[in-house]
């Protein structure tokens, strides 16, 4: 039974999450071979290897992220958050 | 059937300079096939549709690396979109329920639509999604889509004829057009004249010409030569202007403030026709007086110096003004288009010489109106009564239908001008759709009966004192000028780009010169002739 790690980020960039961002996410993510989630705080999560459902988020600027990744790894789970949280600064 | 080297091909030429290249078909695409059902094997649809998927996948890489910098990053972005597995799976669920895979995606597509609605900047990337599964469809049908023209290089391209949205993909590897059919009022050979590309229509030969062929388009002589080099290319007559001023005036034709803004830029003495529906097209009401008066304000203080002609709207069911009911018309050339609205739209009009009355008199500038369609005596009498009423311009009408130039000297004592649209006067005159590639030959200025009606009209015009100009197409080209000069009319206009060379070659002959050229056009029993022996008298001149 892998772990989950959670993190919480704010998205800077003044479109919101769109699709450049998304696709940066994506391709990280399948990089990583990792089951990844994103979503908003409260609301269900979707999973980050689908650009089109991560921008049918419609997140805007300022809004808060929650990311959950299935892996036991710290290390590499904080250098994925912190690249995703580099994404979304616009 | 390969051409022969030093092969001539024979079409109307578009321009006056002339160009070397290799030929670059391009083919008509077709239409997609609308949705629909498959036949039953799932499996099949669905691998169709994830090589579809990869093949466009593999053109977006193509593009990107071509394109490099931010657009590399949208076309990245776009093409996991595109790959998106949740994509994949919705146009799955649609293959499943009996669609075809071009279909399926299409429908995929639509159901993430929903979820983007009502945010702006995913709207857009929905526009993408669109067009990526009308890309998928294309490949999976086999059908290529856009011209694929190369940005590098230099290409003569030839096709069937092009459309707008063909002539938008123009890249600058373009330097010389040739299409099989279209006219010389087609919208290439609009385009190509005020973009400068050298161009060769309705050159039915063409069609033989291969890839990769060198040839010489050569406008002036109006045709292409199969290898043919530079030093073959006929030489347009050089006007050497003898006087400052043009024998008549010539103006500029505008449709739009940066019309005007560069039409003053040019040598042109004022606007022979501001085509002012270009300020409805796009409007989704009917815009205020203020806001019509506004927009003509400045167009009128940014336009050349000299009078200004302005044509009342000129739309009809085939140019449709969205606030202005027009039903759907079987033939809407012969429809209820220009001055005819007024039979629905009598107090359209009225605002619109209201607002070009408050314009006139706040830019200062001398206004005259001409009503566009007019075929009666009554109608003309109709238009100038409305437009006196109205404003303090001068007022005339549009000469573009056989009927109302059979009866100018009606017009005596009525109106202050008419200005000939030749290019619908020749669809009239020869019942021929000027929009219809094929028939471009019958679009020839230099059709006897259309230069001989011309005569007619100049000379009528005059014998009851009313002030006469062209303002069609075909006053944008110098020799066929010095002919309408020579027939009498008063005043010319052409488009901004031209407005230059006609002028040279009317400052390059005196009028008794222009009359002897007209008389040689008048005598000639075909185009061909009649062009021949004006240009042969012109560079004796």
């Amino acid at each position: 039974m892998p772990t989950t790690i959670k993190a919480n980020l704010i998205i800077q960039d003044p479109i919101g999450l769109h699709a450049r961002p998304a696709g940066q996410i994506v391709k990280l993510v399948k990089e990583s071979g990792l089951e990844v989630r994103i979503g908003k705080v409260g609301e269900e999560l979707v999973r980050a290897n689908s650009p089109l459902r991560m921008m049918a988020l419609k997140a805007k600027t300022g809004q808060e992220l929650v990311v959950e990744i299935d892996t036991e790894d710290q290390a590499l789970a904080d250098s994925i958050i912190h690249q995703i949280q580099d994404f979304i600064k616009g | 059937m390969t051409l022969e080297s030093g092969t001539v091909l024979t079409g109307l030429g578009v321009g006056l300079k002339a160009v070397v290249a290799e030929v670059l078909r391009i083919r008509p695409h077709q239409d997609l096939p609308s949705a629909a059902k498959h036949l039953g094997d799932f499996q099949k649809e669905v691998e169709a549709l994830r090589a579809a998927i990869s093949n466009v996948a593999v053109g977006l890489d193509e593009l990107a690396l071509r394109a490099g910098g931010t657009s590399a990053e949208i076309l990245e972005a776009l093409k996991m979109m595109l790959e998106d597995e949740e994509l994949f799976e919705a146009a799955n669920l649609q293959i499943e329920a009996g669609w075809n895979a071009a279909t399926a995606i299409d429908l995929a597509v639509d159901e993430f639509g929903e979820l983007f609605a009502g945010d702006e900047a995913f709207e857009e990337r929905l526009v993408d999604l669109k067009d990526l599964a009308k890309r998928v469809a294309a490949d999976i049908f086999g059908i290529s889509l856009g011209l694929e023209i190369p940005t590098q290089g230099s290409f003569v391209i030839v096709g069937d004829d092009f459309s707008p949205a063909d002539t938008a993909q123009f890249t600058k590897a373009v330097v010389g057009v040739i299409t099989i059919k279209g006219g010389p009022t087609s919208h290439t050979a609009i385009i190509c004249r005020s973009r400068s590309i050298p161009a060769v229509v309705s050159c039915a030969g063409a069609k033989n010409l291969l890839d990769g062929q060198l040839v010489l388009v050569d406008p002036v002589g109006d045709r292409v030569v199969v290898d043919g080099k530079d030093s073959q290319a006929t030489t347009a007559i050089s006007f050497v202007p003898k006087s400052l001023d043009p024998i008549i005036p010539v103006r500029a034709n505008i449709g739009s403030l940066e019309d005007a803004i560069a039409a003053a830029a040019s040598s042109a003495s004022g606007v022979g026709l501001f085509r002012t529906e270009l300020l409805y097209l796009s409007e989704k009401y009917q815009p205020t007086r203020e806001k019509q008066t506004q927009s003509y304000t400045e167009i009128l203080k940014a336009a050349p110096e000299g009078p200004i002609v302005v044509r009342t709207i000129d739309a009809g069911s085939d140019k449709p003004v969205p606030f202005l009911e027009m039903p759907q018309e079987e033939n809407p050339a012969l429809g209820i288009r220009g001055f005819r609205l007024i039979q629905n739209h009598k107090d359209f009009i009225i605002d619109q010489l209201a607002s070009l009355e408050s314009a006139r008199k706040e830019s200062g500038r001398e206004v005259w109106v001409m009503a566009p369609m007019i075929s009666t005596t009554q109608e003309a009498l109709e238009f100038a009564e409305l437009a006196r009423a109205h404003g303090g311009y001068k007022v005339g009408i549009m000469v573009e239908t056989p009927s109302i130039a059979m009866t100018i000297k009606d017009l005596e004592g009525q109106l202050d001008f008419i200005s000939v649209g030749t290019n619908d006067l020749s669809q009239y005159l020869f019942a021929a759709d000027r929009m219809n590639a094929g028939l471009g030959a019958l679009m020839n200025p230099w059709q006897p009966a259309l230069i001989r009606i011309l005569e007619k009209i100049a000379s009528e015009s005059a014998e009851v004192g009313i002030s006469s100009g062209v303002c069609g197409e075909s006053a944008s080209d110098p020799a066929f000028a010095i002919v309408l000069a020579g027939l009498g009319f008063q005043s010319l206009s052409a488009s901004k780009s031209q407005v230059g060379a006609v002028r040279n070659a009317l400052s390059a002959v005196s009028l008794k010169q222009a009359r002897g050229v007209a008389q040689l056009a008048l005598a000639q029993t075909s185009a061909e002739a009649a062009k021949a022996v004006v240009l042969e008298e012109l560079s004796s001149l």
